[in-house]
């Protein structure tokens, strides 16, 4: 039976240390080890309201976000067969494919996005280091969109074949795109923007396993790249 | 959620931001700030300005920026931290980032980003250390 501290382990697991969850679920006593199918309506909330007060000490950046998907874990009735995930195709035993996308248009959100991928990256098994790369890479590139486009989309994509886990992450923007001569500045690195260091991009670059960019004036920007876990 | 609090800023939170989130704590003549927040633009040149007046107001020799509990820092976190740097050394003082964490600062070498406007410390104590042999 899935426990409660099992389905919002899972939620946690990468946004959290595993020692403060510890310190949550401690908090949550008894209701930790419920199985969530036999959870009742007046548990549910009293664990929900422990996880909001909790979620707001520990979490640095969308709480908010985390809680949802702790409601949405505790609703689910128990047991993996029962899968849901809108959106997301029939799953199977595949279920680590994954696909999320996630509007930027704040500076907030590029904590969130950032964070998102962070937990996605240690969700599917890519090491802790790696993680934080992916981390960096989509604050770069969700920086970038909110600084030079305005708005855009950061898209997450993880995958998995017999190599192991990869992550691919698709930065979208319909914004005024990058101009031929700047972009051989920015590729040899002289490049400098007014609000950070110009290097943005190249960095990105140089921390992913592929990279592909295409832009042009007045076309947008769409920056595809993909991490890959080693075995 | 409340969390907003923290980052939103009201038409008077120039001075409250940097109050709120990022307290400036003087130890001897060292000013210590641990940055457990999001840095943002604002945020960032508030910090930058509230430390240099408070700099000239104590006399510190110092400035030290505790990233421990920062998990990313980017390529526009470097500048800010850069500039910082920067202009505490055209006070006259010398700044300090502690704590980065191992991940970070692989990610940073392999970013091909130079934080090369401060000193880097493994721990706070350290960076007092080399603070008070410069007296």
């Amino acid at each position: 039976m899935r426990t409660v501290e099992d389905a919002v382990g899972a939620v946690l697991s990468g946004a959290i240390s595993a020692i403060t969850q510890r310190s949550i679920f401690n908090r949550l006593g008894g209701l930790a080890r419920t199985p969530v199918g036999q959870l009742g309506p007046v548990e549910r909330q009293t664990v929900l309201k422990e996880l909001e007060s909790s979620l707001r000490l520990f979490a640095r950046a969308s709480s908010a976000e985390l809680l949802a998907a702790c409601e949405r874990a505790l609703s689910e009735n128990s047991g993996p067969g029962a899968g849901t995930g809108a959106g997301t195709s029939a799953a199977g035993p595949a279920s680590k494919a994954i696909h999320k996308v996630f509007a930027v248009d704040q500076e907030k959100d590029i904590a969130t996005a950032r964070l998102e991928a962070w937990s996605e990256a240690v969700r599917i098994g890519l090491s802790k280091f790696t993680a934080v790369k992916v981390a960096t890479a989509v604050s770069e590139l969700a920086r970038n969109i909110v600084f030079y486009a305005g708005k855009g989309t950061v898209e997450l994509r993880a995958t998995e074949d017999e190599r192991g886990p990869s992550l691919q992450i698709v930065a979208t923007d319909i914004g005024p795109g990058i101009e031929p001569r700047k972009l051989e500045e920015i590729w040899a690195g002289t490049y400098k923007s007014q609000r950070g260091m110009g290097k943005g991009l190249l960095a990105v670059k140089k921390l992913v396993t592929d990279f592909h960019l295409d832009t042009g004036p007045g076309k947008g920007t769409t920056v595809t790249c993909v991490f890959r876990g080693d075995r | 959620m409340k969390r907003s609090t923290a980052v939103s800023m009201g038409s008077d939170g120039r001075t409250r931001a940097s109050d709120q989130s990022l307290a400036i704590i003087q130890i001897r003549n060292c000013l210590l700030v641990s940055i457990q927040t999001e840095l943002h633009d604002r945020l960032a040149l508030d910090l930058q300005e509230a430390l240099m007046e408070r700099v000239r107001n104590a006399d510190a020799r110092g400035v030290i920026l505790d990233v421990s509990a920062v998990e990313v820092i980017d390529s526009y976190i470097t500048r800010i931290l850069n500039d910082i740097g920067k202009s505490v050394r055209f006070m006259g003082a010398e700044c300090y980032i502690v704590g980065i964490r191992p991940a970070v600062a692989m990610t940073l070498i392999e970013m091909g980003v130079e934080l090369d406007s401060v000193h880097t410390a493994l721990n706070l104590d350290l960076a007092l250390e080399r603070l008070e042999l410069l007296q």
